[in-house]
């Protein structure tokens, strides 16, 4: 049974379901270390979702399909920028807001636009194409699963070693995170606290953007409501998981991945459905769990103060 | 910001009537009604149209009865994130509470024998029981394991909708359906209609009841004060003597029972069986998170606010049926109204941090859950 779960396809699978969660991950894992809590991840990544069929509908390219969601998952940021940012509201308020605008709008805007409901299919919007990197894709296991993604594949997980450089190993990733940690201090020194964190908060819009792009274009190639489906909460937990370390944020990645597509495969072996469906959510939980780390630092809730 | 005078009986109720034209909320619901009307406009539909349909819609025909049958449902659930809200813990995981006390009130009364108005009391109580035991679990996990409620809460939603899919699907089914559910309840356990309520479901007034308990609970009693105090400022209300650890598991606690409730008045009062994929499916969960937030976690304006927003649902279902336009958009319009609230878009809102004198403690967070709950979750 176990050479029938564990195989090549799997880890396909798992890649594949890994993507979307990653880059949407990444984007709050620097909204984190400016000190904005980024939870619209899941509402941004479908409004990028819907415009990326949308503008690849109408145009015929689905890499403006990608500029499409680009745009898309940078305006509904925005919203966060200004309010969080600027106005000083409360960012799991407007985050949560956003997110049940992003179902709202796109659930609205769907049948408005196309005349249709549910599921938006049709051979007009142009998918993502793959790129096979020579070589490396014959590798045995891993080479079909790593070496023959769509570009928005390779960019996310190329990112992750980029982050971290930028982070660590750059001024602007010293300032970035002094930001977070102090902005009062950051601004002392003379670094522009609002600055870094509007560009924060659109790099994070920009991802997610492109997380709903590879899920609408790469993943499959339509749009149905409420497609990201708690992508985006898993990719808020990654950041918490991965204590907002690019290298730790892509492991929790690529376990909420392999849940996913553990489930999948577990499905065809004649699994409960309900079981599988609910097997990402439990590996989360569990990881969480077993983490046993102090996620809540500012308030002690067993009586010691922090 | 104007510092109201102390004001008792008539005149407090005067002086409240006056300020609602100029409070942040009328102003924000003006702002989203117009801001909506441009999206509608885009779309190519007269927005004033559109707009007079929702109230024909909402206020004609079996209009009222089926906006107070959606009211109550969107108020309980409202009241039972308040709860949790107003002590500064942020309860996303009431969708799964109310599943699961769904499908305990329908096993109850499928399969206990006895008078119709005893089994759905005991109904109740197993959803009650149900809906706070699926709370407790984030709660232990935050007091005990330091697991954020915000997250925990709500990975918690999915199982238990693959849960109660999965005892519904191999073990409580009906056999003789398509879908997924269970069998009927028997009949004498539905819960009535009122005639003077218009015909709508009788939980209308348990639920009024329990608008008035929780007002006067929080207003009138000590716990009440402290869970207001711990919203604001942990710290201080630590400082102050409350024990917190326990004050989470209880509003939790009753925050999820009341849930659960609202899961057994869905299945007893409105489809009569546990359908999977319905109680998730209604949206109910979300729309009393808006309209708590919308209401700051007071009772009262979370009864205007969720009555305010069934009329909108069930005015846009209106709208789609004679404008062609599509009913999400009453969605879109309560999410507008939360932001432009939360980002203090309208003006004679205090900014967070700002050092003018805070008259209304309650009333200063609107739009926000609790001034302290963002700094909970740090990495």
């Amino acid at each position: 049974m176990f050479d029938q779960l564990f195989d090549a396809a799997l880890l396909d699978s798992v890649v594949r379901a890994s993507v979307p969660i990653l880059l949407a991950a990444i984007g709050g894992l620097i909204c984190e270390r400016a000190g904005v809590f980024q939870i619209s991840l899941e509402g941004t990544m479908l409004v990028g979702a819907f415009t990326a069929v949308s503008v690849s509908y109408v145009s015929g390219n689905a890499y403006l399909g990608v500029l499409g969601a680009i745009a898309g998952g940078m305006a509904t940021s925005s919203l966060l920028a200004v309010g969080h940012v600027s106005r000083k509201g409360d960012p799991i308020v407007i985050g949560i807001a956003i997110n049940l605008l992003a179902v709202g709008l796109t659930g609205f805007l769907l049948p408005q636009f196309f005349d249709l409901r549910g599921v938006f299919r049709d051979p007009a919007i142009v998918g993502l194409e793959k790129y096979e990197i020579p070589l490396l894709a014959d590798l045995p296991v891993v080479g079909n699963a790593l070496f023959d993604m769509t570009l928005v594949g390779y960019l996310a997980f190329v990112l992750v070693p980029v982050v971290w450089i930028m982070l660590f190993r750059t001024a602007v990733g010293l300032r970035l995170r002094g930001v977070g940690e102090n902005p009062a201090a950051a601004h002392t020194r003379g670094v522009p606290v609002t600055t870094y964190q509007y560009t924060a908060v659109a790099t994070s819009g920009l991802l997610a953007g492109l997380a709903g792009a590879q899920l609408a274009l790469g993943n499959v190639v339509q749009f149905a409501e409420n497609m990201t489906a708690g992508r985006g909460w898993i990719a808020v937990v990654a950041v918490l998981l991965g204590r907002a370390h690019p290298f730790g944020v892509l492991a929790a990645c690529l376990l909420f991945g392999f849940a996913e597509g553990l489930g999948f495969r577990l499905q065809g072996n004649g699994f409960a459905v309900q079981a599988t469906d609910a097997l990402p959510w439990v590996a989360t939980l569990l990881a969480l769990v077993i983490a046993r780390r102090r996620f809540i630092r500012l308030v002690d809730l067993t009586g010691r103060m922090a | 910001m104007r510092v109201p005078e102390p004001s008792v009986g008539a005149r407090a109720i005067r002086d409240r009537l006056a300020s609602v034209g100029t409070s942040p909320v009328t102003m924000a619901l003006v702002l989203s009604f117009l801001l909506c009307a441009v999206i509608i406009l885009v779309t190519g539909v007269n927005p004033l149209s559109a707009y007079a349909e929702m109230w024909r819609g909402a206020s004609s025909g079996s209009g009222p009865r089926t906006v107070i049958d959606r009211a109550v449902p969107i108020i309980g659930m409202a009241l039972a994130i308040s709860i949790p809200f107003r002590t500064g813990i942020v309860n996303l995981g009431a969708e799964g509470q109310m599943i699961v006390g769904g499908l305990a009130a329908a096993l109850t009364a499928i399969h206990l024998p006895g008078p119709g108005a005893f089994v759905i009391g005991v109904s109740f109580l197993a959803a009650s029981a149900a809906g706070a035991a699926w709370a407790l679990l984030p709660a232990i996990g935050q007091t005990a394991l330091q697991l954020p409620i915000l997250i925990s809460s709500l990975l918690l939603n999915a199982p238990a909708r693959a849960l109660t899919s999965y005892l519904v699907k191999y073990y409580f089914g009906d056999p003789t359906a398509t879908s997924t559910t269970t069998v009927a309840v028997p009949e004498a356990t539905r819960i009535p209609t009122l005639g003077w309520l218009s015909g709508a479901s009788a939980t209308a007034v348990p639920v009024l009841a329990l608008v008035v308990a929780i007002a006067l609970f929080n207003g009138r009693t000590a716990p009440g004060y402290q869970s207001l105090v711990s919203g604001i400022n942990l710290r201080f209300s630590r400082y102050g003597g409350v024990a917190v650890a326990r004050q989470t598991i209880v509003s939790m606690g009753v925050g999820g029972s009341i849930a659960g409730m609202v899961g057994a008045h869905l299945v007893l009062g409105q489809s009569g069986r546990f359908v999977d994929g319905d109680l998730a499916g209604s949206g109910f969960a979300w729309t009393g998170l808006l309209v708590c937030l919308i209401a700051a976690n007071r009772a009262v304006p979370i009864l205007v606010a969720g009555s305010f927003f069934a009329a909108l649902q069930v005015g846009g279902l209106a709208m789609q049926r004679s404008a062609g336009v599509s009913w999400q958009l009453a969605q879109v319009l309560q999410a507008i109204v939360i932001l432009t609230l939360a980002m203090r878009v309208v003006p004679g809102m205090r900014r967070r941090g700002s050092s003018e004198p805070t008259p209304n403690l309650e009333a200063d967070v609107i739009g926000q859950i609790a001034p302290g709950a963002a700094d909970v979750v740090k990495v």
